[in-house]
C-alpha cells in the first residue's frame, strides 16, 4: 500500500510552516535554530517523496546532501549561539543588533 | 604593430616608473615619454592612410587579432589610424611629455606613482584614439578614468576628494548611458553585423541596416540611441548643462593633470561624438541639428559668461574650455567639410592652447601659491618670459590670427555659416561668434589684474623667474600653436580627407 | 613662386618681411644690440621704405602686381552663389592705392623709429627691447595688411595690428592706467571686429571667394549677383551686399575710432607718444579707413551703406571736434582731432569721393605723425608734463619744434596752402555735390563743415597755449633740449605737411583747366592699376546723383571759401581768447555744455556701464545660477541617493527575525506576481 504523493507534500508544508512560524516568532536562538532545521527537513521530505514518486534516486541523494549540510549548519549555528551567549549573557536574537550598518 | 608599440612603451614605462625610486621618477618618466612622442611623430610622417577609418577608408598602421566571441558577435583587438585620430594621438603624446616636465616643480610627494599614472593615462589615451573595436575602445575609454581619478584624488587641492568622486561618478554614469545605448544599437542591427568592429557597424548603419528592438521601429530606435549616446558623450565634452564637474576637477587637479584633462580628456568626448553620433547617424544629425546647434551656442556664450565671473585663474580657463568645446559642437553639427574639419582642428588646437594656459597658470601658482586674481598684480615684473608666453597663449585663446585657435574658429564659423543641413545657420554662427568678444573680455581683464600693474602679492613667497624647463615646455607648445596657425594644412588636409566620406557618402 | 617672375615686384614680400625679421632679431638678441635694439627696426623700416618706393616707381611705370604667395587652406565648400570649393590664401596686391599706402606707412614707421631714439632711448626708459620688438611687429602687421590681396588676409593682419597696439599702449605696464587703456582699446576694437569677422565669413560663404581684385574677387561676384537678381541667404543681392558691407564696416568703425567705438582712442594716449604717432597716423586707426578704400568697389554697390558711412563720418567729425575744444592735455587734443579727421575721410569715401578720402588719409598721415612727434618733442621739452596750462612761451626756446608743429597745425586746421586744406576741401566739396541731391548727405556735409570751425579753434588753442604767451611753469621756463633724432623726423614731416597737398590741387586745376590733379590720375589708373579698382570704375558704380550751385566751378569755390573762412574764424577766435601773455580758461562761457564736453558726452560712462554695470552682474548671476541650480541638480542627485540609501538601510535592523519576515514576505510577493502573470487568478 502506498501513500499518495500529495500527503507527503501536505506533511512537508505543515512542517515547513511550523518552522517558519518558529523563525518569525521565537526570540530564543536555540528555538530559532531548531525552526530552521524543521524547514530544512520539510524540504527533505519533499525531495524524498518526489524521488519515490518519480522512481529515481536523485532526490534521495540530494536529501543526503542536505542532511550533511544541516549538520554542518547546526555546528556553526551552535557555535554562534555559544559566542552570542558569551558576549550578551543571553540567547535572545533581538539583543545583538550592532552588526547592521 | 606601431600602435601596439606605442601603447606598450607607455604601459611598460608606467610599470617601470611605478617601481623606480621617487628621486629619479620624474626624469625617468620624461625620458620614457620621449619614445612615444618620437614614435607618434614618426607615425605622422609615415602616415599613408586615406579616407575615414569607419567608412571604408585606407587605415594606416592597422592591425587586428581575434579576442573573444560573445554570442553571434566577435570582439577583436583592432587598431588603426586615419586623418582624424592621428593628430589626436600626436597631441596626446606631446602633451603627456610636456605635462611630465611641468610636474617637476609642483609634485614632491610619491613621485614614482604620480609619473607612473601619467604614463598609464597616456597608454589608454592612445588606445582610445586608435581602437576601432567598440569593446576595446570602451576598455580604454573607461581605463582613462582611473588614473585621472587618482591624480586628482591624491595630488589635488583641498577639496580633491569631492572633485575626484564627482568627476568619476559623473563621467562613469554617462559612460553607462552611452554603453547601454550602443549595445541596443548593436542588437538593433541584428544579423547585419557579426562583430563589434566600428567600421562594420558604421557601414551597416549607413546602409540602413537598423531593425527595430523592444517594439521600437528602426528610425525610432536610431533616435533613442542617438540621444542616449549624445548625452553620454555630452558629459565628457562637456556641454552645458553637464559641465559642472569640469571646473571642480580642474581647480583641484594638480597642474599636469589639468593639462591632460583639458588638453586631451575633453577631446575624447568630441572625438567620440564625431566617430559615433556624427558618423553613424547622418539622418538623426539632420533631425536634431537645431537643438544641438542651440546647445552649442548656449555652451559658448554661457561658458564664456561664467568665465567672466570667476576670480580663480584655473576656473577661468576651465570655463573657457566649456566655451571652446561649444564651437566644436557647432562645427560638427554644421556637417560641412569646413565645419567638421574645423571642429576636429579645433580639438587639437584647443588641446595645445588650453594646455599652455594651464601650464602658465601652474607656473604662476608654483611661484605664488595662489591662483586668485585678487591676490596678485604685476607678475610681469618678476617673471617676464613666463608672463610673455602666458599673454601669447591668452591671445591664442582669443583667436588671434596666425595662431591655431583662429584657424579652428574661422573654419568652424565659415563651415557653419553656409551649412545646408542646419537651418538658420547664419544666425547660430553670428550668435556663437560673440564668444570671441567675451573671451577677450575675461582674459584681458584677468591679465590686466594679475600680470600688469604695480607688483603686489598677498602670499608670503619670493617670486623669481620661472624655471627653464617650464619655459621650455611652454615654448614648445607656443611654437606648435603658431606653426599650426601659419601652416594649418599640415593636419587640416588629412583631417578633411577623413571628413569627406562622413559628409559626402550615405546621405 | 609666381612672384619671382615679375621684375621688381619679386621683392614685394620683403616690405613686410624686413620688419618681421627685425622683430625676431630684437626679441631674441635685443639685450646685446647697441641702442637697445633700435637699429634692426630702423634698418628694416628703411629697407621697407626703399622697396616700397621701388614698388611705387614700378606702378608709376604702368605696372601692377597681384600674386598669391601661399595657400593657407582650401577645401570643399559650396557657396551661396554655387561656386564650388574655396581657397584662403596669402597674396600681394600692389596697385596705386596700396603702393601709396606702403610708402606712407613705411615712411612714418621709419621716422617714428628714429624719433624713438630721442624720445625713448635718450630718456633712459627700460624695456626698450620689448618696445622695439613690438614696434617691428606692428609695422610688419600693418604693411602686410596694406598689401593684402584678400579680405581674410586683411582681417588677419587687422587683428595683429590690434594686438600690437594692445601691447604698445600697455607698454608702461607697471602703472594702473596703461594696462587698463590697452585692454579697453583691444576690447572696443574687438567688438567692432566681431562684426567684421561675421562679414568676412558671410562674404566667403556667399561668394566663395574673398579676393579684392580680378575676376575672382567678391566685388565682381557681388556685381554679377546684383545684376542677375540672385537671392542670397533669403535677401535680394543688394540688401545682402549692404548687410555684409555694414558688418565689415563694424571693424572699420572700431579701428578707425568712429562713433560709437571712438572711446578707446583717447585712453590709448597712455602709450608712449611715439606709439600714438604711429597708431594715429599710419597704422591702427588708418587701417580702418584704408580697408574701406581697399574694398570700395563693394561699398559702391550699396548706396545705403555709403550713406551710412558718410553720415557716421560727418557726425564723428563734428562730435569729436567739439570734445577736443575743452581738453587740457596736449595729447588728448590730438587724440580727438584724429577721431574727427578720420570722420572726414569716412565722409569723403561715403559720398563716393574715393580720391578725396585717400588724399586726406595721406595728408593726415603726414601732419598727424608730425603733430604727435611734435607733441612728443614738447613733452621732452617740458620734462614729461602734458598739461597745456603748464606750458607757454616755448616758441622762442624751441624754434624747430615750434615751426614744424605750426606747419602741422596749419595743415590740420585746413589753412591754405597747407596739405590739410586741399584734401579736406575736396572731401567737403564732394559731400556738398552729393548733398545737394541727397538730404542725408547734406546733413553729413553740414556737420563736417561746422567741424571745420571747431578744428581751427582747438588746433590754434593748442598752439597758442603751448608755444605762445609767457611760460606758466618752471619746466616751461627751462626746457630740456632735444637732439637730432627728434629734429630730423620733425623737419621731414613738416616739409611733407606743408607741400603734400600739391599732388592734387583740384580747385586750382578747375580754375586753370590744368591737368595737375596727380593723385586723381594716380588712383584712376593713368599709370598702372588693376582693372576695376580705379576711381573711374568706382565712380560709375556709385549710384549718387551730383548737384551743383550755379556751375561746378562756383560750387567748388563756394565750398572752398566756406571751409577756409570757417577754419580762419576758428583760428581767429582762438587767437583772441588764448594768444595773450596770460590766457585764462574761458570755460564758464560754455555753461552747462562744458560739463558735457568735458565728460565726452558720457560716452565712456555708458560703455563702462555696459561692461561693468550690465555684463558683469549678468555674468555673476549666471555664475550663481550655475553654482546653485545646475550644480545643485548634480549635487542634488548625489544627495538624494545618499539620503535615499540612508533611509533604505534602516530595513537592516540587525534583528534576525525581521530579515526572515522580509524573506518570507518577498517570497510571497514574488509568488503572487508570478502567479498573476501566469494567469492563476484569471
Amino acid at each position: 500500500m502506498t501513500v499518495d504523493v500529495q500527503y507527503y507534500v501536505l506533511l512537508s508544508m505543515a512542517v515547513f510552516c511550523i518552522g517558519l512560524f518558529g523563525v518569525l516568532t521565537r526570540r530564543n536562538a536555540l528555538l530559532f535554530l531548531m525552526s530552521v532545521e524543521l524547514m530544512l527537513n520539510a524540504a527533505n521530505i519533499n525531495l524524498i517523496a518526489f524521488a519515490f514518486y518519480h522512481g529515481n534516486l536523485t532526490g534521495q541523494l540530494f536529501a543526503l546532501f542536505t542532511m550533511a549540510l544541516a549538520a554542518a549548519e547546526v555546528a556553526v549555528g551552535l557555535g554562534i549561539i555559544l559566542v552570542l551567549y558569551r558576549n550578551f549573557r543571553d540567547v535572545d536574537v533581538t539583543v545583538p543588533t550592532t552588526m547592521r550598518w | 604593430m606601431m600602435i601596439e608599440a606605442l601603447i606598450a612603451v607607455a604601459l611598460i614605462g608606467a610599470l617601470v616608473t611605478f617601481v623606480a625610486p621617487n628621486r629619479i621618477a620624474g626624469k625617468l618618466a620624461f625620458v620614457i615619454s620621449l619614445v612615444p612622442a618620437a614614435l607618434s611623430l614618426w607615425l605622422f610622417a609615415a602616415f599613408d592612410g586615406s579616407g575615414n577609418a569607419l567608412l571604408d577608408g585606407e587605415l594606416a598602421f592597422e592591425s587586428q587579432a581575434a579576442w573573444l566571441e560573445i554570442g553571434d558577435h566577435s570582439i577583436s583587438w583592432f587598431v588603426g589610424l586615419d586623418g582624424i585620430s592621428l593628430p589626436l594621438v600626436v597631441l596626446t603624446t606631446i602633451l603627456c611629455t610636456l605635462a611630465i616636465v611641468s610636474s617637476w616643480t609642483p609634485i614632491d610627494d610619491r613621485e614614482s606613482q604620480f609619473y607612473g599614472l601619467i604614463l598609464f593615462i597616456e597608454a589608454n589615451l592612445i588606445g582610445v584614439f586608435s581602437a576601432l573595436d567598440f569593446f576595446l575602445w570602451f576598455v580604454f575609454w573607461e581605463a582613462v578614468l582611473i588614473p585621472m581619478y587618482l591624480l586628482i584624488g591624491i595630488w589635488g587641492g583641498p577639496r580633491r576628494k569631492y572633485a575626484a568622486i564627482k568627476f568619476f561618478v559623473y563621467t562613469n554614469v554617462a559612460s553607462l548611458v552611452m554603453f547601454g545605448s550602443f549595445i541596443a544599437l548593436v542588437f538593433g542591427l541584428g544579423d547585419s553585423v557579426t562583430s563589434f568592429a566600428l567600421p562594420e557597424i558604421a557601414t551597416a548603419m549607413r546602409n540602413g541596416g537598423l531593425d527595430g528592438l523592444f517594439g521600437l521601429g528602426g528610425p525610432a530606435l536610431a533616435s533613442v540611441v542617438f540621444i542616449g549616446m549624445f548625452l553620454g558623450f555630452a558629459v565628457k565634452v562637456p556641454i552645458v548643462p553637464f559641465h559642472t564637474w569640469l571646473p571642480d576637477a580642474h581647480v583641484e587637479a594638480p597642474t599636469p593633470a589639468s593639462v591632460l584633462l583639458a588638453g586631451v580628456l575633453l577631446k575624447m568626448g568630441t572625438y567620440a561624438l564625431l566617430r559615433f553620433n556624427f558618423t553613424m547617424f547622418p539622418e538623426q544629425v539632420e533631425a536634431y541639428a537645431i537643438p544641438i546647434a542651440a546647445i552649442a551656442v548656449i555652451s559658448v556664450i554661457y561658458g564664456a559668461m561664467l568665465a567672466l565671473a570667476q576670480t580663480d585663474l584655473k576656473r577661468i580657463v576651465a570655463y573657457s574650455s566649456v566655451s571652446s568645446m561649444g564651437y566644436v559642437i557647432l562645427g560638427l553639427v554644421a556637417y560641412t567639410t569646413f565645419g567638421v574639419g574645423g571642429a576636429t582642428f579645433q580639438m587639437v588646437s584647443h588641446g595645445l592652447i588650453s594646455g599652455l594656459m594651464f601650464m602658465a597658470v601652474g607656473v604662476i601658482y608654483n611661484a605664488t601659491h595662489t591662483r586668485m586674481v585678487t591676490d596678485m598684480s604685476g607678475m610681469a615684473d618678476r617673471m617676464p618670459i613666463a608672463v610673455g608666453i602666458l599673454i601669447a597663449g591668452a591671445f591664442g585663446y582669443m583667436g588671434l590670427p596666425l595662431m591655431s585657435g583662429f584657424y579652428g574658429e574661422f573654419t568652424i564659423f565659415f563651415g557653419t555659416f553656409g551649412s545646408e543641413l542646419l537651418d538658420y545657420s547664419p544666425l547660430f554662427t553670428s550668435l556663437a561668434m560673440f564668444g570671441i568678444v567675451i573671451v577677450a573680455g575675461y582674459l584681458l581683464f584677468a591679465l590686466q589684474r594679475t600680470v600688469f600693474g604695480p607688483y603686489r602679492l598677498e602670499t608670503d613667497y619670493e617670486v623669481s623667474r620661472a624655471p627653464v624647463h617650464d619655459i621650455a615646455s611652454m615654448g614648445v607648445l607656443l611654437g606648435l600653436i603658431i606653426l599650426l596657425g601659419v601652416a594649418p594644412a599640415l593636419i587640416f588636409d588629412m583631417i578633411t580627407d577623413a571628413i569627406e566620406p562622413i559628409i559626402g557618402g550615405g546621405l | 613662386m609666381a612672384a619671382t617672375a615679375t621684375g621688381p615686384f619679386g621683392f614685394a614680400p620683403a616690405i613686410a618681411v624686413f620688419p618681421l625679421v627685425a622683430f625676431v632679431i630684437t626679441l631674441v638678441f635685443g639685450r646685446h644690440l647697441p641702442k637697445k635694439g633700435a637699429l634692426p627696426g630702423i634698418l628694416a623700416t628703411a629697407g621697407s621704405l626703399v622697396v616700397s618706393l621701388v614698388m611705387f616707381a614700378a606702378v608709376a611705370g604702368g605696372d601692377e602686381h597681384h600674386t598669391t604667395l601661399y595657400e593657407w587652406t582650401s577645401g570643399a565648400a559650396t557657396s551661396e552663389t554655387m561656386v564650388e570649393g574655396i581657397e584662403f590664401t596669402f597674396g600681394i596686391l600692389i596697385d596705386p592705392l596700396s603702393a601709396l599706402m606702403l610708402v606712407i606707412v613705411s615712411l612714418v614707421a621709419l621716422l617714428v623709429h628714429v624719433f624713438s631714439l630721442g624720445y625713448m632711448n635718450a630718456e633712459g626708459e627700460t624695456g626698450l627691447r620689448r618696445y622695439y620688438a613690438e614696434l617691428g611687429l606692428f609695422t610688419f602687421s600693418m604693411l602686410a595688411f596694406v598689401f593684402a590681396d584678400n579680405l581674410l588676409m586683411a582681417f588677419m593682419f587687422f587683428e595683429l595690428v590690434g594686438l600690437c597696439s594692445y601691447l604698445l599702449i600697455g607698454f608702461w605696464f607697471r602703472t594702473e592706467s596703461a594696462p587698463s587703456a590697452a585692454k579697453k582699446a583691444f576690447l572696443v576694437t574687438r567688438f567692432g571686429d566681431y562684426f567684421f569677422l561675421i562679414g568676412v565669413v558671410a562674404i566667403a560663404a556667399t561668394f566663395g571667394t574673398v579676393g579684392f581684385a580680378g575676376e575672382e574677387s567678391f566685388i565682381t561676384a557681388a556685381e554679377t549677383a546684383i545684376e542677375d537678381g540672385t537671392t542670397l541667404f533669403g535677401f535680394d543681392a543688394e540688401t545682402w551686399v549692404t548687410i555684409t558691407g555694414l558688418l565689415v564696416l563694424g571693424g572699420v568703425l572700431g579701428k578707425s575710432a568712429q562713433f560709437p567705438f571712438h572711446t578707446w582712442l583717447p585712453d590709448a594716449m597712455e602709450g608712449p607718444t611715439t606709439v600714438s604717432a604711429l597708431i594715429h597716423a599710419a597704422t591702427m586707426v588708418a587701417a580702418g579707413v584704408y580697408l574701406v578704400a581697399r574694398m570700395f568697389g563693394y561699398y559702391a554697390l550699396s548706396p545705403t551703406a555709403l550713406a551710412i558711412i558718410a553720415f557716421v563720418g560727418g557726425f564723428t567729425a563734428l562730435f569729436a571736434a567739439t570734445m577736443a575744444v575743452v581738453k587740457d592735455d596736449i595729447k588728448q587734443v590730438l587724440a580727438y582731432s584724429t577721431i574727427s579727421q578720420y570722420g572726414y575721410m569716412m565722409l569723403g569715401l561715403g559720398v563716393g569721393g574715393y580720391v578725396a578720402g585717400v588724399f586726406h588719409l595721406m595728408n593726415h598721415a603726414f601732419f598727424k605723425a608730425l603733430l604727435f612727434l611734435g607733441a612728443g618733442a614738447v613733452i621732452i621739452l617740458m620734462h614729461h608734463e602734458q598739461d597745456m596750462w603748464e606750458m607757454g612761451g616755448l616758441k622762442d626756446k624751441a624754434p624747430v619744434t615750434y615751426y614744424t608743429f605750426l606747419a602741422g597745425a596749419l595743415a590740420l586746421a585746413g589753412i591754405v596752402p597747407f596739405s590739410g586744406f586741399w584734401s579736406k576741401d575736396e572731401v567737403l566739396f564732394d559731400a556738398l555735390a552729393v548733398g545737394l541731391e541727397q538730404p542725408v548727405i547734406l546733413a553729413a556735409y553740414a556737420m563736417g563743415l561746422l567741424a571745420v570751425f571747431f578744428t581751427g579753434f582747438y588746433t590754434f588753442r593748442m598752439v597758442f597755449l603751448t608755444f605762445h604767451g609767457e611760460p606758466r611753469s618752471e619746466a616751461a621756463e627751462d626746457p630740456h633740449s632735444v637732439g637730432w633724432a627728434v629734429k630730423v623726423p620733425l623737419l621731414a614731416l613738416g616739409t611733407l605737411a606743408a607741400v603734400a597737398g600739391f599732388v592734387n590741387l583740384a580747385p586750382v586745376a578747375e580754375l586753370l583747366h590744368a591737368d595737375i590733379t596727380f593723385l586723381e590720375f594716380w588712383l584712376d589708373g593713368e599709370y598702372g592699376a588693376v582693372e576695376g579698382l580705379t576711381y573711374h570704375a568706382y565712380h560709375e558704380t556709385v549710384a549718387f546723383e551730383e548737384g551743383v550751385i550755379g556751375s561746378e566751378t562756383t560750387t567748388m569755390l563756394l565750398s572752398a571759401g566756406l571751409s577756409l573762412g570757417l577754419a580762419l574764424a576758428g583760428a581767429f577766435t582762438a587767437h583772441t581768447l588764448y594768444n595773450v601773455p596770460d590766457p585764462s580758461r574761458h570755460t564758464t562761457k560754455l555753461g552747462g555744455a562744458y560739463r558735457v564736453l568735458k565728460s565726452n558726452y558720457y560716452q565712456d560712462e555708458y560703455q563702462v556701464w555696459l561692461a561693468e554695470g550690465l555684463t558683469l552682474p549678468l555674468a555673476r548671476a549666471a555664475d550663481r545660477f550655475d553654482q546653485t541650480v545646475i550644480d545643485g541638480v548634480v549635487n542634488g542627485t548625489s544627495t538624494i541617493s545618499l539620503f535615499g540609501s540612508d533611509r533604505l538601510k534602516r530595513i537592516q535592523t540587525g534583528i534576525v527575525t525581521n530579515y526572515a519576515a522580509l524573506l518570507v514576505g518577498g517570497f510571497i510577493g514574488l509568488l503572487l506576481v508570478l502567479g498573476y502573470l501566469g494567469g492563476w487568478f484569471a
